[in-house]
């Protein structure tokens, strides 16, 4: 019997004009900018950034067990791309808040990094503008129907156009790549409102039709194995290497993992990261794609840095904080005025902690 | 005080502001003295992630709000550091600074020089062109600002220092004043003559006396004192040797008999001690063959006589180029007593004395002197140095102006510093960015309003060119390049 040779054309990153494929910040812009227009000049409230909103989650334990696999650099070219989402809240109104969104894709070609950053993006969530909100999420999210009475409250809409905005990153990547390494940002939990799990398959799908590879990065994780921290687990053992937790379906409610969950410890040091890669991707492939990560990507302190520039590049700075909220005054005459801290004004000194 | 300042707005060091806050009715001039990055939160941040000078980075930004153009606009924000000069309270002028305008309500504006001199009632008498300002607008200063006072005008070689000290002086000489310049280079021999050598306005009213050619000396103008001061401090007699020269020129001034050629028989024919008697021979000798001194006045110019034509406006430049030490130290020793002489009798009202690099052929003890006692004659000096610790600090401290051109060097700028008219943080800063031919004015001349103004050009033959090796192309080079 003759084999075939797999005969493959070499790997070659097309990265798309910024001008095609962006129906969605297109939108964004759209609403961006109906939300900014009727707003009266108002004194915007500037918070204390150590006070931003913090969705607390419960601690959830598993009970798996795991396959360890050592790994060997791998030289063999592959494209890597990687993507992150940042918003930040530039502060409040008398009607609602004012946010800004950005998102960065960064690729690395030859040895070269390049990147695309769209945004920012500032919105000012009233209750007037959440309608209009809530109509881009029924136009690009088939799956979701909101009803009137679910209509997220205004303080939550941050995250769901964040994720909007970052879903759709992640979309638009997927239709312009192939046999490519895609890094994400976060996990591969899916059934939240701002994700649900209809979306997240097509996502993972459209990836497996066109060979690529998602590796989903989380810096932070609350997943314990055995009263461990997850990212604890391969402390003990010698760089790079990556450990599959197995039976890892104790996720409760409506939360539902649509990958396998990995501790990642690519180099020497003390940090591992958890890394989901999708259920449907075999074993070896993950090991062999994470090899390809090690020979192709600058990996420092077992985190890439395709990834790391992304989260740079989509982060905002307090200077660009400043430059937009000098935006918003020059366009729409808003002043900022800093929120009276009730700790501070209560306790003093001694007012620490969170601003009340 | 430190003000914000966006790249849209013009302002440069030594720039006036107006801070006005029009509920109190007053409002703060303060000058800026230095100009920094504003320290903005993140700005370390957003320049590590904007460095484009990695070729292995690049990318595109789709940004829908261009709200790049707002950050960069942050970004290059500065931060003015000022000096707060004077108070203005409802029109009237106070130089005080106990009181500071709202940080919100306060209106920022910049201050043009002319409004600023308006403002601080600045006459209108015999107002002279200096420069120009900032802003390109015409300076002018009243030159009566130097009357009665110490002026000192320094900065680095090439800065641009003896030309302001030309415009003073032809300024001075077209107001009338007598001007006696100690031209140690020889720069001011052109002041009578347009820079393509054509007579000037004032060529009648400038004479240039050259030693040895018409510029000679005789005993008889002497007084004992002065010839004295000569012996002693320039050509170091000793103590002894100076009082029995005294009995010499005593002996010949009763026989009317003060010229050279007396003085060496007297010397030759004197009972006196025999070293006393080589010593006087010695500096007689010196003298003689200076070529300084004659016998015959009648075939030179009398310094007293310029002096006289030039009372009612007119500039001596005593040209001190290609003269020995001893000579220059004699010379001036002579100028410089022979007015004292004519200040004293008030032949001469007053007289402004300017003086390249003294230190070259100042004694000791005439610094003080001339800062004290010659000043309260009538004797208004102005230094000009561009090595500012061979002033005394108390000069310094004494001088009523100060034209200060570019220092880059620290001691330099220390040196300067310790000019009451001003705070040593201006002179540091201002002055270490100026450009040439640019200066800081200080004292009374601009009411104690520091001001940096571009001087002018004059239409003078410019004498002050330094002879270059390479100014012209040696026919041997010629012949090398063709090899």
């Amino acid at each position: 019997m003759n084999a075939q040779y797999p005969i493959t054309t070499t790997p070659k990153y097309n990265f798309p004009l910024p001008e095609e494929n962006l129906q969605l910040p297109l939108d964004f812009i759209e609403v961006s900018m109906r939300s900014l227009k009727h707003m009266k000049p108002v004194k915007l409230t500037q918070e204390n950034p150590t006070s931003f909103h913090q969705i607390p989650k419960k601690q959830t334990t598993l009970n798996p067990t795991t396959v360890l696999a050592k790994l060997k650099a791998d030289p063999t070219k592959i494209p890597i791309v990687a993507m992150d989402v940042s918003s930040i809240r530039l502060g409040e109104t008398e009607k609602g808040i004012l946010i800004a969104l950005r998102g960065a894709i960064v690729w690395k070609q030859d040895t070269q990094y390049r990147y695309l950053r769209l945004g920012p993006f500032p919105f000012h969530i009233t209750n007037k503008t959440q309608l209009e909100i809530s109509s881009l999420f029924r136009k690009h999210r088939q799956t979701i129907r909101i009803q009137k009475h679910t209509i997220p409250n205004i303080f939550y809409l941050q995250t769901r156009l964040t994720t909007l905005l970052e879903r759709w990153i992640q979309s638009s990547v997927n239709h312009t790549t192939r046999r490519s390494l895609i890094l994400w940002d976060g996990s591969l939990t899916a059934g939240t409102p701002e994700t649900p799990t209809r979306d997240m398959a097509q996502l993972l799908e459209e990836a497996r039709i066109r060979k690529n590879t998602i590796l989903a990065f989380s810096k932070m994780t609350r997943l314990l194995f055995n009263g461990r921290r997850l990212t604890n687990l391969l402390s003990d053992h010698e760089p790079p290497c990556i450990m599959r937790i197995e039976d890892n379906t104790l996720y409760e409610g409506p939360m539902h993992l649509m990958g396998n969950i990995y501790v990642a410890k690519l180099t020497r040091g003390s940090l591992a990261f958890r890394m989901d890669v999708d259920k449907q991707v075999p074993h070896l492939h993950v090991v062999e794609s994470v090899q390809k990560l090690l020979g192709n990507d600058v990996v420092l302190q077992s985190y890439p840095e395709t990834l790391r520039l992304a989260h740079i590049f989509s982060t905002f700075t307090a200077i660009e904080v400043l430059g937009i909220q000098r935006c918003l005054f020059k366009e729409k005459n808003l002043k900022i005025l800093a929120k009276p801290n009730v700790r501070r004004i209560l306790f003093g000194p001694f007012g620490k902690g969170l601003e009340g | 005080m430190q003000i914000i300042s966006f790249p849209n707005e013009e302002v440069g060091k030594g720039d006036y502001l107006t801070v006005e806050d029009f509920k109190t009715g007053k409002s703060l001039i303060v000058q800026v003295v230095d100009i920094q990055y504003a320290n903005i939160p993140g700005i370390f941040e957003e320049l590590l992630r904007n460095y484009n000078g990695d070729s292995s980075l690049q990318g595109e930004d789709i940004d829908p709000f261009e709200v790049a153009t707002h950050v960069a606009y942050i970004q290059d924000a500065r931060l003015l550091v000022c000096k707060i000069r004077a108070t203005n309270i409802n029109g009237d002028m106070v130089f005080t600074s106990s009181w500071l305008p709202s940080r919100s309500r306060a209106v920022i504006r910049k201050l043009p020089i002319e409004r600023l001199f308006a403002s601080a009632k600045n006459g209108n008498g015999y107002m002279i062109d200096l420069g120009e300002t900032n802003e390109k607008k015409q300076f002018q200063v009243d030159v009566r600002a130097l009357d009665g006072g110490l002026n000192i005008i320094t900065g680095k070689k090439g800065t641009g220092k003896s030309h302001v000290s030309k415009l003073l002086t032809l300024s001075l000489v077209t107001h009338g004043a007598p001007v006696v310049v100690l031209d140690i280079n020889g720069e001011y021999t052109g002041l009578g003559r347009t820079a393509d050598g054509k007579p000037n306005d004032l060529h009648e009213k400038i004479h240039i006396l050259t030693p040895k050619q018409n510029f000679k000396l005789n005993l008889g103008e002497f007084k004992i004192r002065v010839m004295l001061n000569i012996l002693v401090n320039a050509l170091h007699l000793p103590g002894t040797s100076a009082r029995e020269f005294g009995r010499i020129w005593r002996f010949l001034d009763q026989n009317n008999a003060l010229n050279m050629r007396e003085l060496g028989e007297a010397i030759k024919n004197w009972k006196c001690n025999q070293h006393v008697r080589d010593a006087l021979f010695s500096r007689y000798y010196t003298l003689l063959n200076s070529g300084l001194f004659t016998d015959e006045p009648s075939k030179v110019a009398s310094f007293e006589d310029s002096i006289h034509k030039a009372r009612v406006g007119g500039a001596i430049v005593i040209n001190l180029r290609d003269t020995s030490t001893v000579d220059r130290h004699v010379l001036v020793e002579y100028v410089l007593g022979k007015l004292v002489d004519l200040l004293t009798a008030k032949k001469l009202r007053a007289i402004f004395l300017f003086a390249e690099e003294a230190h070259l052929y100042l004694r000791e003890t005439y610094w003080d002197d001339i800062v004290t006692r010659m000043r309260h004659y009538g004797m208004f000096t102005t230094f000009v140095t561009n090595q500012p610790e061979t002033i005394r600090e108390n000069i310094y401290r004494q001088a009523d102006n100060l034209f200060l051109f570019n220092f880059t060097n620290d001691h330099d700028l220390e040196t300067v510093s310790r000019a009451s008219k001003v705070d040593a943080d201006t002179v540091k800063s201002v002055a270490r960015d100026l450009p040439p031919h640019h200066c800081l004015v200080l004292g009374k001349i601009v009411n104690d309003f520091p001001i940096v103004t571009k001087v002018r050009k004059l239409d003078v033959q410019t004498m002050g060119h330094t002879r270059l090796f390479f100014s012209e192309i040696h026919p041997l080079s010629n012949h090398l390049a063709s090899m």
